[in-house]
């Protein structure tokens, strides 16, 4: 069976593909669906969803269109998401092939460094640095990235040592090649599959992050985010719920979506059941 | 634009509360209804409190935080009052006379009041705190008490202030209620003041004693029963507790958690829905001598915003009944300069900022040679809401829109407290700020500050924007050390006029806080600094 | 018990060169911040050049951060985690304070994650495919997808606000007088809501991985031979396949401690619980470096605590693992 063959046998996969595809719709399209900056203010305060044809969702308590800064909101959280989670990925896969290749003093410190990044609760990290260094979108991701990287270095790790010792790693170290070429070409694609698997996971604790760092006010003020929408809607959570819901349940869906897109992920690898 | 002509004579709070909607009309009569019973005493009152200032010592720390605990254990002078004819109502002074040179001011003390020790409290108290703590460490003091000379003593319940240069007796009767809280020589004569045990646990002469603390849960204070004035506190107790955060208060009032929540806790946006909860009254009275003012503070240094006509054109983009409306849904007044119009003293209706007119904006722009570009931007600059209110940073993203819509493209920077104080008085890495100066009864105690040019860097709450009018100056220094009351007025009317002309900074409104209480609190609201004022007179209805 | 000490002089030893890079490392991000404790205290009062001079005087910020690091660290050698200036205390009785209240929420919360997520998790695992498996499974997966802080503000809502079964933030009562067990139920009501958005999350985290392990066992030779012999169902379930599958879930207890913690900032903060992840948050707005740096210390020292014990408990639970060998976890 083929990778492709086995993730669409997954019901779950081609759900939670479904859903990511249709929110990647949303927000590519976002800029057409509703031109113009989400953050204008456009009717009256906290109209409440479904009265006016213009702004179906309701308004915030400044006025601005609750269904725009959700659909805006929706480019913030993948962009962000996926952002983060590739910094991450990419951190571990460096620190990890270089710490399993070279062993000895290299491994040694880069573990101890990632022993510390574990040791130091990734939230509070993030917290911290984007309050010190201020909230744009880049910082915010960057400050995700920083608590994510570890569980995909000490894989990558573990798969080059695994790897390291085979023939065909052997064999090209026998035949002169540098060994940071050895790494990218005869361990990488080999140590890669797992982290890959590891990515949803990673993608949807962005997501989650993201949202609860713009909750505590720490999201790019410039852009409409789903936690900041919960965090302005909480303080009228009674006189306005849908200004903490709307925005509550597409943060669910876009995460159980990548949940669900993992899920298949790891079936059309096989990792587990059949793999190498 | 700016048609608020009715409001002069000190009360915006009152017709504020009016524009906020017939849901209010329960409580706007709520506070005539209360006087028909008799106080009763006895009893708990829980408060909320979204901060606990470590440095609860009024004389060191004159800042509403640390007051709104404090004023309940350490007095002023004299307080602020509605009715009386300079606007104040005696404490541990019980009369205050200044000389015609502008060089004594004369205070007569209040007889048989003890500190919570038990020790006597005599005008050597007042001395020591006035030279040793107010002149020398005090945030504002420092500087309204900058030529303070000596405290002399004749007699125990005699002080005479003794300046330097002539000082405005005018100015010193202003800062009476804020800056001048009297701590007991005998308990930090000799000590590090600033780390004074006393400055956790206050000692003072109040209604109330200091009772406990419980970080992050509550602070307790509990009755005094030797207070000087007979029959009061009324209360037994009142505890703080700790809400840090603003949705929390309307559910705890609602639940009966809590019986009150000063400044604004419970936001705007819940105040309609509040406000018909039975047993509950939304008072927008007792902050008139507290008004903070909204004001977009601006980067000089940057070339286009040099330029008086970009200056204006930004003023007549901003939409400033829209801004009450919207940001402040109704609890604020637009302003029309830098002296706020519930100040009948200063306030120059004169001299208005220019208002909304975005025709005009466009025209000045372009008359100054910023142009539109192909994507409709004239230029771009950075926009520092202050993260002290949630209304700072709403009228930071309206500004960001009204701004756009003139071809300004403005770009959000949101930074805590720490870093916007650096990023705007320190490093000056702003273009424009929206900032939020608290006006404290007299332009010379914190307004001036805001205009003046040739400060040092790393001033919070001053014009660090680089702006200096050699005119402007010369009438703050003029003002600064006249003593009649009349002149030194008139000077301020034009300090204003010249302000909303050069535009430093410019005004957008003004707006004091809400309560909102239990209707069984009673006495509530009852004068100016009512929050920060100290409650000897409140009660609690069965 | 041999082999137990030397894992906890390895755990210990190693700890101390991870625990001096989060603190250079904390140390220097907070330096890099824009603004220090005395620009984060002037935003609340104000006050002229000479103030702010002799605040920073005061406050040894006038120091150069390599000379406050020296400073730091030399106490730090002697236990002595410094003085908060934003609390004008000494850090480590502000921590000691609040340490309690974040201890037994994120305990609480482990407590309901681990107990009912992996029951939960052998109920759907002891047969895969059945109803109750895809009913868990399914719920499980959305459970898992909810954020913490916005299920705290429904359950506020529905239970404190509309029900008004339980309280709606704090820890216990204010200044209730209640003493001995009045008290510790008072405190319990107030941390059902808490314990619940926190834990929620994990709970749904064991129950899938229990479930999955469980799966993966009842296909290895010694379930299917355990069948064969025709034991019944349930003493198979708790017996073989459920007892092997909890081995990883305890690794991920240990792996999920830092996590954990971090989640508790904003719980705390939506239920206004006063605890470490709350004080973390204030340390930080307060530029109050000497604090932050404790709260972290003390964090990491309670995550390394977490994982010993976790390693000590995987080495009584599975003879495999042995001191000599590095556990990856």
């Amino acid at each position: 069976m083929s990778a492709a063959v086995r993730f669409r046998a997954s019901a779950e996969g081609v759900a939670g593909l479904a859903i990511l595809a249709l929110l990647g719709l949303v927000a590519l399209l976002a800029p057409v669906l509703h031109p113009g900056d989400p953050l204008d203010i456009v009717g009256a305060p906290l109209t409440r969803p479904f009265t006016v044809l213009a702004t179906p969702l309701g308004t915030d308590w400044l006025g601005r269109d609750v269904l725009a800064m959700i659909v805006h909101g929706a480019r913030t959280s993948l962009t962000v998401g996926l952002a983060a989670a590739f910094v991450a990925i990419s951190i571990g896969v460096a620190v990890g092939t270089l710490a399993g290749l070279f062993g000895r003093w290299v491994d040694e410190t880069l573990m101890r460094v990632t022993d510390a990044f574990q040791t130091i609760p990734g939230f509070l990290l993030a917290l911290a640095f984007v309050s010190t260094v201020g909230p744009s979108l880049a910082t915010v991701v960057f400050a995700i990235a920083l608590g994510a990287w570890t569980g995909p270095a000490r894989l990558v790790r573990a798969e080059v040592l695994s790897i390291r010792e085979r023939d065909f790693v052997a064999a090209a170290r026998v035949v002169g090649m540098h060994p940071l070429a050895i790494a990218v070409r005869e361990v990488l694609p080999h140590a890669l599959p797992p982290v890959v698997s590891l990515a949803a996971v990673i993608v949807a604790g962005a997501i989650l992050t993201e949202a609860a760092l713009s909750f505590l006010g720490l999201g790019d003020p410039n852009r409409a985010t789903w936690g900041g929408l919960i965090a302005e809607g909480r303080s009228v959570l009674r006189s306005a719920p849908f200004l903490s819901i709307w925005p509550g349940l597409a943060l669910v869906v876009t995460v159980l979506g990548v949940h669900l897109a993992g899920e298949g992920v790891v079936a059309a690898l096989a990792l587990r059941r059949s793999g190498p | 634009m700016n048609d608020v002509g009715s409001i002069r004579g000190g009360s915006w709070s009152r017709r504020a509360l009016l524009a906020g909607g017939a849901a209010f009309a329960g409580a706007a009569t709520w506070p005539r209804s209360l006087l028909a019973q008799t106080p009763r005493s006895g009893g708990r009152l829980v408060v909320a409190a979204d901060s606990e200032p470590r440095n609860l010592n009024p004389a060191i720390v004159a800042s509403n935080g640390v007051f709104f605990v404090s004023s309940k254990i350490v007095e002023p002078l004299a307080e602020a009052a509605f009715e009386t004819p300079d606007g104040l109502s005696p404490r541990l002074a019980l009369s205050w006379k200044g000389s015609p040179d502008g060089l004594s001011a004369t205070f007569a003390l209040r007889p048989n009041v003890t500190w919570h020790d038990g020790k006597p409290f005599t005008s050597a108290d007042v001395a020591f705190s006035a030279m040793e703590v107010w002149k020398k460490l005090q945030n504002l003091g420092r500087l309204v008490f900058a030529d303070l000379e000596a405290v002399d003593t004749p007699d125990p319940l005699t002080a005479v202030f003794r300046f330097s240069k002539p000082t405005p007796f005018q100015l010193i009767r202003n800062a009476l209620p804020a800056l001048t809280a009297v701590l007991p020589k005998h308990l930090y004569e000799g000590t590090d003041i600033n780390a004074n045990k006393a400055n956790a646990a206050p000692i003072g002469t109040g209604p109330f004693r200091w009772g406990e603390s419980r970080p992050g849960e509550y602070t307790r204070l509990v009755r005094n029963p030797t207070y000087w004035s007979p029959g009061q506190p009324l209360l037994d107790e009142i505890i703080y507790r700790v809400l840090p955060d603003r949705a929390a208060a309307a559910g705890a009032l609602e639940s009966g958690e809590i019986q009150l929540a000063a400044f604004s806790m419970v936001p705007l946006a819940d105040l309609g829905r509040i406000a018909a909860v039975p047993g509950l009254a939304v008072v927008t009275r007792g902050y008139e001598a507290l008004t903070y003012q909204l004001v977009v503070e601006i980067n000089h240094r940057k070339p286009e915003l040099s330029d008086p006509r970009v200056r204006r054109a930004i003023s007549h983009a901003i939409d400033r009944d829209f801004v009450v409306r919207t940001v402040f849904l109704g609890f604020a007044a637009t302003s029309s300069g830098p002296v706020p119009r519930n100040d009948p003293q200063f306030h120059d209706a004169t001299a208005q900022v220019p208002s909304f007119d975005p025709a005009r904006a466009n025209a000045l722009l372009d008359e100054a040679g910023f142009r539109r570009g192909a994507n409709g931007v004239r230029f771009k600059l950075r926009l520092l809401p202050a993260p002290f209110f949630n209304e700072t940073r709403q009228f930071g993203s309206y500004l960001r829109q009204a701004l756009a819509a003139v071809g300004i493209d403005a770009e959000l920077v949101n930074n805590d407290t720490a870093a916007h104080l650096k990023a705007v008085y320190t490093d000056h890495a702003f273009d424009l700020a929206v900032g939020s100066p608290v006006y404290r009864g007299d332009p010379a105690i914190s307004t001036t500050i805001l205009v003046q040019g040739g400060l040092p860097a790393g001033v919070p709450f001053s014009n660090q924007g680089g702006f200096r009018s050699a005119e402007l100056d010369a009438v703050i220094a003029q003002a600064a050390t006249t003593i009649d009351d009349a002149q030194r007025t008139a000077l301020y009317r034009d300090f204003q006029r010249l302000v909303v002309t050069d535009l430093p900074l410019i005004n957008v409104a003004e707006w004091g806080f809400t309560t909102v209480a239990s209707n069984k609190v009673r006495n509530a609201a009852n004068n100016p600094r009512w929050a920060v004022s100290n409650w000897a007179d409140l009660w609690l209805a069965p | 018990m041999n082999r137990a000490f030397v894992l906890v002089r390895r755990r210990l030893l190693g700890a101390v060169p991870v625990l001096a890079i989060v603190v250079v490392g904390t140390f220097a991000l907070l330096e890099s911040a824009p603004g220090d404790a005395v620009d984060a205290y002037l935003g609340t009062t104000g006050g002229d050049r000479g103030l702010v001079d002799q605040l920073r005087r005061d406050w040894g910020l006038d120091q150069g951060p390599l000379q406050r690091l020296g400073l730091y660290l030399a106490a730090l050698a002697r236990l002595d985690l410094g003085w908060s200036v934003a609390f004008s205390r000494p850090v480590l009785d502000v921590i000691l304070e609040r340490l309690p209240n974040t201890l037994l929420l994120m305990g609480s919360a482990v407590a309901l994650a681990f107990g009912l997520g992996s029951l939960l998790g052998v109920v759907a695992g002891s047969r895969p495919g059945g109803p109750a498996d895809r009913i868990l499974s399914i719920g499980s997966l959305a459970l898992y997808a909810v954020p913490g802080f916005w299920l705290g503000l429904v359950l506020i809502v529905v239970f404190a606000v509309q029900l008004r079964w339980l309280p709606s933030g704090g820890i216990e009562t204010i200044a209730s007088g209640k003493q001995g067990l009045a008290r510790a139920g008072d405190i319990a009501r107030h941390l059902v809501l808490p314990v619940a958005a926190l834990g929620i999350l994990y709970l749904a985290l064991y129950l899938r991985m229990m479930r999955a392990g469980m799966v993966e066992v009842w296909r290895q030779d010694f379930a299917r031979a355990a069948f064969a012999r025709g034991l019944p169902h349930r003493h198979i379930v708790w017996r073989h396949v459920a007892r092997n599958a909890l081995l990883p879930l305890v690794t991920m207890l240990g792996l999920q401690a830092a996590t954990m913690l971090g989640g508790s900032v904003v719980i705390e903060s939506v239920f206004a619980v006063p605890g470490l992840g709350r004080l973390a948050h204030e340390a930080v707005a307060q530029r109050d470096t000497p604090l932050l740096l404790g709260i972290i210390l003390v964090g990491a020292v309670l995550v390394i605590a977490v994982n010993l014990a976790v390693d000590i408990a995987y080495a009584a639970l599975d003879p495999r693992v042995g001191a000599g060998q590095e556990t990856s976890a």
